[in-house]
């Protein structure tokens, strides 16, 4: 990994996924959630994996941004090997480098959502003063400006995914990862999510999400289908 | 920033955490009585021992150092013989013989009679009482216990009748007395009414010849109680000699009854409170594996995350200690109440003793043990695989 290496080639490139194979073992048997998928995502990229309930997005979703590894073959973010890094090096990555975004949005209650935003930025050492004005940019990004001292509660589901996705803007992640990110939301809400997420990824943001929207899926720049853990061409 | 949730965290579920503040509070109080009676009875008594200052007990041969029924003849001869050793500063005689006192004939109040334990001693050199009003007793009179005072009409200043029994080989005696004062007689169980008056005077009226139940012995400065001890024994072969740390350590032998009972009660306590706080992080943590996975998932380090759990069963057992530390105190002084009447103890001697170091220590204790109990949930909880996680718990 020398700077004039090859580091040069994968310029521009988030993260490379090759020939990956993610098996679970499930009470004696094994279910194969994916069967030798490979993936680029390069810089500035806006994809959605779609594909039928149970076909693996998820799990593709997670090899992607280091929050699971594959049985078999590798996945390289920012060029390094997933695959060999310890648990607390990959929280690390993810950390800094991956924000995540849940179908569940994953608040925690007790907070506010300036608080919520600024978990990630505490866990990375920034200070109270930094960490607010951060979080506070954050919200006002995704049009939640007015809404910093509300809990999750005091909020609607749509409101409560902005937050989320503030959250994950928090570090300048190199990517966004959205599981089923409208879920829960119903179709205008959902719309407001998909007209965001546009607008970030214009403003430079890379992002992948996986949905079964099919609107959510044709506003993103590319589509790949996932089916039966493998890429449909 | 992720600590700050645990206390709003219990506050957001109110019914839950006063249920386990009042059970940890509980436990706690338990705790803090059985610290308290497991050191407190030991050092109280051993205190009260050496503040008397008489180092050295002599009590007749073949008899244990408690015993008032045996008795050392020849009373006279035997201070004689302390007095020719160097170390010895001064004799405190004592004869113990019961009787009964009665009050003297009025017409205007309704007699009164109770059996005591009289004790014959040197009023100059004693250590068995604290005088709290009059004088100590000279010839023909004698001084009450101050129970007796507040249980009958008598006071400073009255005449008692002093009665023995007749029985198979005693003749039936009295003799009157003036009441001298009011002492407090540290030694004596609770529910015993000692009087006590001039040695001569007790040895006459019981009839028995120049004997004393035993002697307490005083020593210079700066002199050995072993050596001493040793050198009496050599000299005098009707006594037993034990030194202060010698009863002291009878009476540890004697008090392990309640040292084991208050160890095991104690750490059924710490174990209770384990369990408690074990089982509501338990739950409350399986409430919240989805945020929890969801943390680790955005990349929230173990460590954060398992520092803001516990810090929710700190401040849980933080809170309830506080409450059981005084619930303890007071509980205390109720067991102090109905154990003191445990009949056979000198009634200076406090089961429950308060120290700072003990409520101090059963605090330490008490967070110690609560945030292990915390930490296990939490520790499994943030330990298990993130994606496994996500995938049971998103939909
Ligand atoms: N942690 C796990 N343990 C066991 N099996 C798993 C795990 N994660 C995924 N699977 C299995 O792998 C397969 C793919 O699951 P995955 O969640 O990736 O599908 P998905 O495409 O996201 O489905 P959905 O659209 O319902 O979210 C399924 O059969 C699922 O049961
Ligand atoms: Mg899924």
């Amino acid at each position: 990994m020398s700077p004039a290496g090859p580091a040069r080639d994968t310029r521009g490139v988030i993260v490379v996924a090759t020939d990956v194979t993610r098996d679970y073992r499930m009470s004696g048997s094994i279910v194969r959630a994916l069967r030798g998928v490979s993936l680029s995502i390069p810089e500035g990229d806006f994809l959605a994996i779609t594909g039928p309930s149970g076909s693996g997005k998820s799990t593709l979703l997670h090899l992607l941004g280091g929050v699971d590894v594959p049985t078999a073959g590798n996945v390289r973010f920012l060029d390094r090997d997933l695959g060999s890094m310890s648990v607390e090096a990959r929280a690390s990555l993810r950390l800094r480098e991956v924000g995540l975004v849940f179908q569940r949005f994953h608040l925690l209650p007790m907070l506010t959502a300036l608080e919520n935003v600024e978990l990630p930025l505490a866990a990375v050492g920034l200070g109270p003063g930094e960490r607010r004005a951060r979080a506070e940019e954050r919200l006002v990004r995704v049009d939640l400006g007015d809404r910093l001292d509300h809990r999750p509660g005091e909020l609607s589901g749509g409101q409560r995914q902005r937050v989320a996705i503030a959250r994950a803007l928090a570090n300048d992640p190199a990517i966004v990862l959205a599981d089923e990110p409208t879920g829960e939301l119903d179709r205008s809400t959902s719309r407001s999510v998909l007209d965001l997420f546009r607008r970030l990824n214009d403003d430079g943001t890379t992002i992948v999400v996986a949905t079964h929207d099919l609107e959510l899926a044709e506003g993103a720049r590319r589509r790949l289908e996932v089916v039966d853990g493998r890429v449909e061409a | 920033m992720l600590a700050r949730t645990s206390l709003r965290e219990l506050r957001h579920r109110p019914l839950r955490t006063a249920l386990a503040l009042t059970g940890v509070a509980v436990a706690t109080a338990m705790l803090v009585d059985m610290l308290m009676l497991g050191g407190g009875i030991q050092r109280s008594f051993e205190e009260l021992l050496r503040s008397r200052g008489y180092e050295l007990r002599l009590s007749p041969r073949g008899t244990l150092p408690f015993d008032t029924e045996a008795t050392i003849s020849g009373y006279a001869e035997l201070r004689d013989a302390l007095a020719s050793v160097p170390e010895v500063a001064g004799v405190a005689p004592v004869l113990a013989y019961s009787i009964s006192v009665e009050t003297t004939d009025s017409p205007d109040e309704p007699q009164t009679s109770l059996r005591a334990l009289a004790l014959g001693i040197d009023p100059r050199e004693q250590g068995l009482l604290r005088l709290l009003e009059g004088e100590l007793p000279g010839s023909g009179e004698v001084l009450l216990d101050r129970r007796t005072i507040e249980e009958t009409p008598l006071s400073v200043g009255d005449t008692v009748d002093l009665r023995v029994a007749g029985g198979l080989d005693v003749a039936a005696r009295s003799g009157r007395a003036r009441v001298s004062g009011i002492a407090e007689f540290v030694f004596s169980a609770r529910e015993d009414r000692p009087i006590a008056l001039p040695l001569e005077d007790l040895q006459s009226f019981s009839e028995m010849g120049d004997v004393v139940s035993f002697a307490m012995v005083r020593l210079t400065d700066g002199s050995e109680p072993d050596r001493v001890r040793a050198d009496i024994t050599a000299r005098i072969d009707r006594v037993e000699v034990t030194t202060l740390t010698g009863i002291v350590t009878e009476a540890n032998e004697r008090l392990s009854y309640f040292r084991q009972l208050a160890l095991i009660l104690g750490s059924v306590s710490l174990v209770v409170t384990a369990l408690l706080v074990g089982t509501i992080m338990a739950v409350s943590i399986s409430e919240r594996l989805g945020t929890i996975a969801a943390l680790r998932a955005i990349g929230i380090p173990r460590m954060r995350i398992l520092r803001a759990l516990t810090a929710e069963s700190l401040a849980l057992c933080a809170l309830a200690g506080l409450a059981g530390l005084g619930l303890g105190v007071v509980v205390a002084g109720v067991l102090e109440d109905i154990l003191s009447d445990f009949p056979g103890l000198p009634q200076a001697v406090d089961f429950f003793v308060m120290r700072p170091s003990t409520l101090l220590l059963a605090y330490l204790l008490l967070l110690l043990v609560g945030a292990g109990a915390g930490l296990v949930p939490a520790w499994r909880a943030t330990g298990l695989e993130v994606a496994s996680l996500l995938h049971a718990e998103e939909p």
